[in-house]
């Protein structure tokens, strides 16, 4: 790559890692394909809540509809059948992208907000504070955890927390989020202590950075792309822990999510129904192929330890 | 000699590292100071207590197992140690900076050569984040990089240990502080690049008036570069004294030892094997009792008097200190008295 020469009047303009690493991103065909499906599948959770806002009675919207009668097949009119009640998998399908990219946001930013502080904190401070991140998080990791996020879940339902009514996917995410930040802290933790060993935090140190500024401009962009893996992994996981606890009967009640349609569809396949299953197992698939690949090439970008001679 | 002209002045420093299997006195009795604009050089083998005495500078000795305990470090009339750590941040980078042995991890990998040196311009100095890049891309062409103006966008590891020892000269020098520190800067790097290291080290003390702590094992640095130098030993000081006496006229057996165990090139034709220093260095948690060198000293070592009392830094005259009982003009009367009175005469 031949660069530009810069003119000594030429300020010269800095270049941040975010910049380079996102510049890097953008040659990996892949994985700006699985991209594209990401945002596709954030853009219709988006759509759908942008139309119950106001009130916009599109397909999804109107999944209650009956478009046919029950267990219909796929047809020209109804490009993934019908249900038992008659309504469209279709819409059903895209409906419970809603539910569960809401739930596994918003159970990705507890963990995160949880996780990540706490095992920074403890790896970098260490001695008594230390101690007890570490107590905690090894009492709550030697639970089993779908017991735990039962459990969670359980106790959560229908409470009421800080004058929120806890109904449906709230408690749901809240359980998830709660429960699985143990292991982004532990790993967070981890890195943290070996990276504060390094003698760049030493040499940080020795022209004045604070204790803060050590943790959040040099050892966070450091253990970063340990924390975007772990998003994009962890992602696909609260989806399929949304999945089962709707399969469970605990998450969503009212409205479809893809736990609930595979678990109405378990009943289904001994009469042949297939394409509920189908449909809900594909939209997970695509998704959770899409964030690993995703994920996978974006650590590949912004890790500069990870990076290709240019 | 006046106070002012004086950069660093060091009393009495003991740091002392609280193991699981015991207390190691790292830094024990350390002196001295380090004038204005001089290259003052502390020379000693591995675990001396070289590094630990740079690092009490910077009130960066690691706390716990670590702990300053007794003495006093003064910079700039203000004793550092009763400092508050805001106060003491505003000093590091700032008035007393640092470079560090290994070029190599001493560096953020994540953030350009040009992020970093920017940073520590703008956590000491009110500029703009423009003005901070342009003087990044002059403290870079200062120290010697070619092209600053694209290396200021890489990543440390697209550059050479020599650049990179280079960057970290331009991050420390970059608030021109009064004092570097700097922590076997060459010790890593191959010989050609150590001159080149060490004259810009040398171009800059000239431009900025700095004062230089130089801590290194390698005497031949020592005597091309510093103005004063202090030979460790096991923690302590055992010689002080003006760079071209020590090594004209070494007074403490160790130092005569080091000087000793260097190659020399082009005296005489016959080739004879190096003197060497027999025994190993003590570990700090079990020092010999009395000189810490006796076991290992030609003179000392089946000495009572040795073998017992540690001998303290003394001046012995003409400017120097040491720390032997046989050095020429160390003892006193009275203890010459003691000794023939306990031990017969020498």
């Amino acid at each position: 790559m031949i660069k530009r020469r810069l003119t000594n009047s030429e300020q010269p303009k800095g270049r941040s890692l975010w910049q380079d690493g996102l510049k890097r991103l953008g040659r990996r065909k892949l994985a700006m394909v699985c991209f594209a499906v990401i945002v596709l599948y954030f853009l219709l959770a988006g759509f759908i809540y942008f139309a119950e806002l106001i009130d916009w009675q599109v397909g999804p919207i109107r999944w209650q509809e009956e478009v046919g009668g029950a267990y219909e097949g796929p047809s020209s009119q109804n490009k993934f059948g019908t249900d038992i009640f008659g309504q469209s998998v279709l819409r059903k399908t895209l409906y419970g992208a809603k539910i569960s990219i809401t739930v596994a946001l918003c159970a990705s930013f507890i963990s995160i907000v949880i996780g990540v502080p706490l095992g920074t904190i403890a790896g970098y401070y260490r001695g008594v504070v230390d101690e007890i991140i570490v107590w905690v998080y090894s009492t709550l990791s030697s639970i089993p955890y779908i017991l735990l996020i039962l459990a969670f879940a359980v106790v959560l339902r229908d409470k009421t927390l800080f004058g929120f009514k806890l109904t449906g996917i709230t408690s749901v995410y809240l359980a998830i989020g709660l429960t699985s930040w143990v292991g982004l802290c532990r790993l967070i933790r981890g890195e943290v202590i070996k990276h504060k060993e390094r003698e760049y935090v030493l040499a940080a140190k020795s022209y004045g950075c604070s204790g803060a500024r050590i943790i959040f401009r040099h050892l966070l962009p450091n253990v970063f792309h340990l924390i975007i893996i772990d998003f994009s992994l962890r992602f696909v996981a609260f989806i399929h822990a949304e999945v089962i606890l709707s399969f469970l009967g605990l998450g969503e009640a009212t409205r479809p999510s893809w736990g609930v349609m595979i678990n109405d569809a378990r009943i289904e396949l001994s009469r042949g129904v297939w394409w509920q299953m189908v449909a809900a197992t594909a939209a997970i698939f695509f998704i959770s192929l899409a964030l690993n690949i995703f994920g996978d090439a974006l650590r590949d970008a912004i890790d500069p330890r990870l990076r290709k001679a240019a | 000699m006046s106070e002012n002209s004086l950069a660093l002045s060091i009393q009495g420093l003991g740091v002392s590292f609280f193991t699981e299997d015991g207390i190691a006195r790292a830094v024990q009795d350390v002196s001295f100071s380090v004038k204005k604009g001089e290259t003052f050089a502390l020379v000693g083998e591995s675990g001396c207590g070289k590094s630990v005495t740079a690092l009490s500078i910077m009130r960066l000795i690691p706390q716990p197992p670590g702990k300053i305990v007794s003495g006093d470090i003064v910079f700039d009339n203000r004793s550092l140690l009763e400092l508050s750590e805001k106060r003491m941040r505003g000093i590091r980078g700032n008035k007393i900076a640092m470079i560090f042995q290994e070029p190599m991890t001493s560096l953020n990998p994540v953030y350009t050569v040009g992020n970093q040196i920017v940073e520590a311009i703008r956590l000491h100095q009110k500029k703009s984040e423009n003005q901070a890049w342009a003087d990044a891309v002059d403290m870079l062409r200062k120290v010697g990089i070619s092209e600053p103006e694209q290396r200021v966008n890489e990543y440390p590891h697209q550059m050479s240990g020599g650049m990179r020892q280079r960057v970290m000269i331009a991050m420390a020098v970059s608030c021109q502080p009064q004092l570097l520190i700097a922590d076997e800067p060459t010790t890593a790097l191959d010989v050609t690049i150590q001159a080149q290291i060490l004259d810009l080290l040398d171009d800059l003390q000239k431009q900025n008036g700095m004062s230089i702590l130089l801590i290194t094992h390698d005497l031949a640095i020592v005597a091309e570069r510093a103005d004063n130098v202090a030979v460790m030993y096991a923690s302590r000081i055992v010689e002080i004294a003006e760079s071209k006496q020590l090594f004209q006229e070494p007074l403490h057996p160790y130092t005569k030892g080091l000087l000793k165990s260097l190659p020399r090139l082009g005296l005489g034709r016959e080739v004879k094997r190096l003197q060497t220093i027999s025994g190993t260095v003590p570990d700090p948690l079990h020092f010999p009792a009395g000189c810490k060198f006796h076991p290992r000293c030609s003179v000392g070592c089946s000495d009572k008097r040795c073998q017992g009392i540690e001998p303290e830094l003394r001046e012995v005259g003409n400017g120097r200190h040491v720390a032997c009982w046989y050095a020429q003009g160390y003892e006193t009367e009275e203890e010459i008295k003691e000794y023939e009175s306990k031990y017969g005469k020498k």
